[in-house]
């Protein structure tokens, strides 16, 4: 695939999705800008780990809920690799505070999981605009489409993000940017979350479950596995070259078809 | 008298699809309690009939976006009619605004006006609803909810976070005897100026892309919202309905039923 020399901002590359996303471009020769907000160690650990396999990386922080953060960001990005081809919007909060969000925490949500992907967008038009070209990525859930039953907000900025996907790709095609959709299930991104962010399952809950036999993996996802950061970078990869260059306001499901079940 | 007695919240009580709402379910034996931006001045003829028909109602104007006004507002209102049933979320703010241009504050202002209202509203009718263990909540929401507008970004994504909303509410609150529905509707009449865009042709020719051509009313919807409201909706949850005469099923404009026949 022609990645090879290309500059990627992702977002929350500091852990999970993120971070598999972040590795995957650099090992196709994408200079990556590793953008995070409060994890130092785990932005470090990216970026030795794209050092470990010949790649090129930045570190730059932004609170993408505050769009001067974004713009500084987006523009330090651009005055160090020289321009910007490749937008993944990755970075979100999810609380898991089931329907009980009080209005600051709904706030919070949308101002980091929609209003950031829309003014990371902004940001890098210009850039993107000036080479007639762009690829910008946006990472949602299965929960744009199925609810979570335990995060409604979570869900709606998902269900936001979804006509957000499609109105950029119809608003900047002139622009020859396409943006699209990735829609992951359940990914294996190990402890994730801020300190609010509350277990999904309660721990009532959870000590009734222990009790239970494990459940055969394949009743929830029929490839017998869940997925990994690095399945989501490898479609970033695909929607990120030229090879793509027809596909825009798509969003593509990336669950093993667990939502089939 | 399908809903005798049945208390309703309407959100956006001024509003074209408000009024129609008012009165059609008015005629069946429900009582109001009406947010209304005009504090009344606007509705006047409408809370008027509903009166004289028998209808109690209880007008009020407050910030949906704020839990505590909401709350407070829904208590006095318990007082003086009883908790509410039925919860109608009608809010439908459309400015245009552009995805490479926007400014922050128009967007937050789309979002919260259509979305933030609708899950304030719903987590405190919710609790009204839980307690017993039975309700009904309608989201009049769009056919933007699936269709970009070309024109507002934060419109459409407004729709869309609504439409989640709807499926999350119905599972939560469905333990809880309620059903929780969405409407996408459109096109009205003068949606094409609402909705002018550079981008998008939809709008073009919108009367004859409704393959009657006939526009649907506010009374049209009216009719849906009784329906979902009713006992009769029972097994109805979690979905939603497009509403629009056929109006984004069309394919082929040389096809389009019109005077003359041709495009």
């Amino acid at each position: 695939m022609s990645l090879s020399g290309k500059v990627a901002v992702v977002t929350g590359a500091g852990t999970g999705i993120g971070k598999g996303v972040a590795i995957e471009l650099a090992k196709r020769g994408v200079k990556v800008a590793i953008s995070y907000n409060s994890s130092d160690a785990g932005a470090n650990d990216t970026r030795q780990r794209i050092e470990e396999i010949g790649g090129e990386s930045v570190i730059v922080r932004a609170n993408v809920a505050i769009k001067q953060e974004i713009d500084d960001m987006v523009n330090a990005v651009a005055d160090h690799f020289g321009g910007i081809d490749i937008l993944v919007n990755n970075a979100a909060l999810q609380l898991n505070y089931n329907f009980e969000h009080s209005d600051e925490q709904y706030d919070r949500m949308m101002n980091i999981n929609l209003k950031g992907y829309w003014q990371c967008m902004q940001a890098v038009v210009p850039y993107m605009k000036a080479k007639q070209s762009g690829r910008i990525i946006n990472i949602s859930s299965v929960h744009g489409k199925r609810p979570t039953d335990f995060d409604t907000v979570y869900s709606m900025t998902k269900g936001g993000i979804k006509m957000l996907g499609r109105e950029a790709a119809i608003e900047l095609a002139k622009y020859g940017i396409t943006v699209n959709t990735i829609e992951p299930g359940a990914v294996n991104v190990g402890k994730q979350g801020t300190k609010e962010t509350k277990p999904i399952v309660p721990a009532e809950a959870a000590d009734r479950l222990k009790k239970e036999p494990p459940r055969d993996i394949r009743k929830k996802f029929p490839l017998g596995r869940v997925g990994l950061p690095k399945d989501v970078g490898s479609l970033v990869c695909y929607l990120a070259s030229d090879e793509t260059e027809f596909l825009t306001g798509a969003a593509i499901r990336l669950d093993g078809a667990s939502m089939l079940l | 008298m399908r809903l005798h007695d049945k208390v309703v919240f309407i959100t956006d009580a001024d509003s074209p699809s408000g009024k129609a709402i008012i009165d059609r379910l008015s005629g069946e034996g429900a009582h109001f309690v009406l947010n209304s931006v005009s504090g009344g001045e606007n509705i006047r003829a409408n809370v008027e009939r509903c009166q004289s028909a028998g209808s109690k109602v209880f007008v009020v104007n407050i910030d949906l976006c704020q839990s505590s006004e909401v709350e407070d507002m829904l208590e006095s209102a318990a007082g003086q009619l009883g908790t509410v049933d039925i919860l109608v979320h009608n809010n439908n703010v459309v400015r245009p605004i552009s995805v490479e241009t926007g400014e922050e504050a128009l967007f937050l202002d789309i979002m919260n006006a259509n979305a933030k209202s609708a899950f304030i509203c719903t987590k405190a009718v919710g609790k009204q609803m839980e307690a017993k263990q039975s309700g009904k909540v309608v989201y009049v929401s769009s056919i933007h909810a699936e269709k970009p507008t070309g024109s507002s970004f934060a419109y459409s994504a407004s729709k869309g976070a609504v439409k989640m909303l709807t499926r999350e509410a119905s599972i939560v609150l469905g333990r809880h005897g309620v059903n929780v529905n969405a409407i996408e509707f459109g096109p009205v009449e003068g949606d094409d100026a609402a909705f002018e865009s550079d981008i998008s042709t939809l709008y073009h020719s919108y009367r004859y892309k409704v393959p009657n051509a006939v526009l649907g009313s506010y009374e049209d919807l009216a009719n849906l919202v009784l329906f979902l409201s009713a006992d009769e909706a029972r097994y109805l949850n979690g979905a939603d309905i497009r509403m629009d005469g056929g109006f984004l099923m069309h394919y082929m404009d040389f096809k389009m039923k019109r005077p003359g026949g041709s495009v």
